[in-house]
């Protein structure tokens, strides 16, 4: 047996026991049957499981070098280190698309085993079993990674360099299908809840895996950002890269879902906007896939060379007509029944979605807009970074604002207390511009100062109401502290969550507008300043590492010891790849990037030097953010939905 | 009741028509050749640009200690001399398809982000080649 035969035969199997699935699953429609629904239970386990061999036979021919299939012939090297054998698996298209397959039909799977309302029940199984065809489908017929080669080399040209560099390229796929797959539990449930005429119940139930799809989308965006940082050698986190934004757009409108959700949840309203979110945001990431996968960037004609561009364009088109089609059925039935107070918890819930919908319109708007001029009059244009900066400020001021107020509002209507944190809020932020603006930074660093300042006081009210109710029955504070958090686990990690974003939006703050590039010729052993910062460049040698051939100029920083940037030479890129190497202090991040040396005589090298403030402080605030998701998903922190408590609308 | 519920949507749709339009009017670059930048040098002026073309021969001054790079862009029918500071990159020679974003002023163009258009089928293009010949060869390098 042949790696290629084993993956071809469980795809193949893999794509019947999803159909009878899906055969099951409309079965369990018609006939109004339970057993059908058990029995699709199999068939996703059983699907599941052939996924799973796909998947170890695709492994199994890149550990063992088999290039007798198309994409390890395409993609694989028997140079590769061991790791990065095992992560070329989605480090092409065909590979990708098998580890989404291989999640959807967990995700299915395990969501299938939770299934609790009987009228719902067959909607989620089938359309869970629907999307899960559509990838089976472009497995099967369109980017099988099985295919046989006819002659097969001794050894293949391995992965893009680009995503042998960095560890982090490993594990930033993973965790990105992993938040795309979780979206598609939530919009099945949706449909459901849309054909079953079941409005309310379905975002309590989905609560958990819309949450730890956001959670694994924002540990993506982080990874993603920490990757460029370390290994393309521009010393940013963020280029507003086509490839960026496809990740983003959906993180924006899952946000957006997260926020009216809880609406839903607590209060019945909503209902529209909640079926609209998530619609969009299960849509939302099929078009990363389109864009990022059809070559429909580079140029609009790129778009009909492959089956790729134009059946994800199908599918998203399908999952929109879906999705708004069933909206537009049962609209009239879904309205607000009475009126909603714009200055409340739902009021600033729904604004704050707004704002996140709006973001993740300019973001596709500006990914899109070249494409559409292209078309129209053939002039090539390109919407840079400038853009997307001068639309998403704004943006993001309304949203700080709104995060501070929002959860500190009672729902309904305005209290006495909040409405003295308001005042003191408003104090703060004022305080803190101002401050700012005395100090000399620039407006929009001095703003997010005085929002920081603002949304730390808003964290401070909200905590202190609650531990003062837990201090009348404890010891002292730090018990009653102990006892909020215990009890309240679930709303302090939210808070979490929102602290995390406002640290991040100081870190960029000030990333962005204090940065310093500069770069200088050094000779070997001369000492020189670059960017006002002494600097001694100690060698300059280089090394064969079997897979590459680096050339490296450690160089001495003041204080900071000794950094090494690489250029690094793959056998597979005409360009060399940056190495650039960072030394991370609390405020400042110094980036070194080796720009060229001497052939001739290795004399002299030419040294990039970006010194960036506070970037640090943006992976903790996304570690802390992940830390709020974790102790708001975390089994425990969740009080189970009742029956009596999500079907009443308050 | 109601009337205030509109107002206040518009308000929020012009703001946002605002930032959008706004942003998209004042931050498009396009991408030209320098026979078309020569054609209508009145509607580049001042704008932030991207200029492909290929580097013509002989034309290349760099100086490492300075890091000024100085170079001609062609594409066969007009050229346009390049002012750069910083490290030209791995691939940078002569004929050599580049794109440089930056800005004219006066005649010179001076670039803030220089990058090689190049693939693994890369070909110097023939003799004769015309601005589209450029075009293309720039477009399928990406």
């Amino acid at each position: 047996m042949t790696p290629g035969f084993l993956g071809n035969w469980s795809l193949v199997f893999a794509f019947l026991f999803t159909v009878i699935g899906l055969g099951l699953a409309i079965g369990a429609w018609w006939a109004k049957d339970a057993r059908y629904i058990v029995a699709g239970r199999r068939a996703a386990a059983l699907a599941f499981v052939a996924t799973l061999v796909a998947f170890g036979a695709l492994e199994w021919a890149l550990l063992t070098d088999d290039f007798s299939i198309i994409y390890t012939a395409m993609n694989h090297s028997t140079k590769s280190p061991t790791w990065v054998k095992f992560a070329t698996l989605w480090a092409a298209l065909q590979g990708s698309i098998l580890l989404w397959a291989l999640f959807q039909s967990l995700f299915t799977y395990l969501a299938s085993r939770k299934l609790r309302d009987y009228w719902m029940s067959p909607a989620v199984l089938g359309t869970l079993f629907l999307i899960q065809t559509f990838f089976f489908v472009v497995l099967l017929f369109i980017t099988n990674p099985f295919l046989p080669v006819p002659n097969p080399p001794a050894d293949g040209p391995g992965p893009n360099p680009l995503l042998q560099n960095h560890w982090m390229m490993a594990v930033h796929p993973v965790l990105m299908y992993l938040g795309f797959v979780g979206m598609s539990v939530p919009f099945a449930y949706a449909v459901a809840a849309m054909i079953s005429r079941r409005y309310q119940t379905w975002v309590a139930t989905t609560r958990w895996w819309t949450l730890t799809a956001w959670g694994f989308l924002t540990a993506a965006i982080l990874a993603g950002g920490w990757w460029s940082y370390e290994v393309l050698g521009w010393g940013g986190y963020w280029a507003w890269d086509p490839v960026e934004n496809a990740s983003f757009i959906p993180w924006l409108l899952a946000t957006a879902f997260v926020h009216t959700a809880l609406v839903q949840e607590r209060r019945g309203f909503l209902k529209t906007w909640n079926f609209a979110y998530i619609t969009l945001a299960f849509a939302a990431t099929i078009l990363g896939t389109f864009l990022t996968r059809s070559g429909v960037i580079q140029s609009v004609h790129a778009f009909s060379e492959g089956a790729v561009g134009p059946t994800f364009l199908g599918f998203l088109l399908l999952v929109l007509a879906v999705g708004f089609g069933l909206l537009a059925r049962v609209g009239s039935e879904i309205r607000d029944i009475g009126s909603m107070g714009l200055v409340s918890r739902e009021g600033l819930l729904l604004g704050s979605s707004v704002v996140f919908a709006t973001m993740a319109f300019v973001v596709v708007l500006g990914t899109l807009f070249p494409l559409v001029v292209e078309a129209v009059s053939g002039d090539q244009v390109s919407v840079g970074a400038p853009f997307f900066n001068f639309s998403f400020a704004p943006l993001a001021v309304v949203m700080l604002l709104l995060m501070g107020a929002g959860p500190l509002l009672p729902w309904g209507r305005l209290d006495d207390y909040s409405r003295r944190a308001l005042v003191v809020m408003l104090a703060v932020l004022a305080a803190g511009t101002l401050a700012g603006l005395v100090i000399g930074w620039t407006f929009g660093v001095s703003l997010t100062v005085g929002l920081f300042a603002y949304n730390v006081v808003a964290l401070y009210y909200q905590v202190a109401r609650r531990v003062a109710v837990w201090r009348k029955k404890s010891e002292g504070w730090g018990s009653a502290f102990a006892a909020y958090l215990q009890h309240s686990r679930r709303s302090a990690g939210g808070l979490l969550v929102h602290f995390g974003v406002v640290l991040a939006a100081l870190a960029i703050a000030f990333s962005q507008a204090y940065r310093v590039d500069a770069q200088k010729t050094l000779r070997v052993g001369e000492q020189a300043t670059i960017a006002g910062v002494p600097v001694k460049l100690l060698d300059l040698k280089a090394y064969d590492q079997r897979y590459r051939f680096a050339v490296e100029a450690p160089v001495e920083i003041d204080g900071l010891g000794v950094a090494r940037p690489q250029l690094r030479y793959y056998p597979t890129s005409r360009t060399p790849l940056a190495g650039p190497s960072v030394r991370y202090t609390l405020f400042k991040d110094y980036y070194l990037i080796l720009q060229a040396f001497d052939r001739q005589n290795g004399e002299w090298a030419t040294i990039r030097l970006v010194i960036t403030p506070m970037v640090f402080w943006l992976w903790v605030a996304g570690v802390i953010t992940l830390v709020g998701v974790l102790m708001i998903v975390l089994p425990g922190g969740l009080p189970k939905p009742k029956e009596a408590e999500v079907g009443v609308v308050t | 009741m109601r009337w205030k519920y509109f107002v206040g949507f518009l308000i929020i749709l012009g703001a946002i028509g605002y930032l959008v339009w706004g942003g998209l009017g004042k931050n498009l670059v396009y991408f030209i050749t320098p026979s078309e930048y020569k054609a209508n040098e009145g509607k580049y002026a001042g704008k932030r640009i991207r200029l492909g073309g290929l580097v013509k021969p002989g034309s290349v001054r760099y100086d490492p200690n300075t890091l000024e790079l100085r170079f001609v862009i062609t594409d066969g029918l007009a050229e346009v001399p390049v002012f750069h500071r910083g490290t030209p990159p791995a691939l940078f020679k002569e004929n050599q398809g580049v794109v440089v974003e930056g800005k004219f002023e006066g005649e010179t163009f001076y670039g803030d982000n220089l990058l090689v258009k190049h693939s693994e089928t890369y070909q110097a293009p023939k003799e004769g080649y015309t601005p589209e010949d450029v075009r293309r060869l720039i477009e399928e390098a990406k």
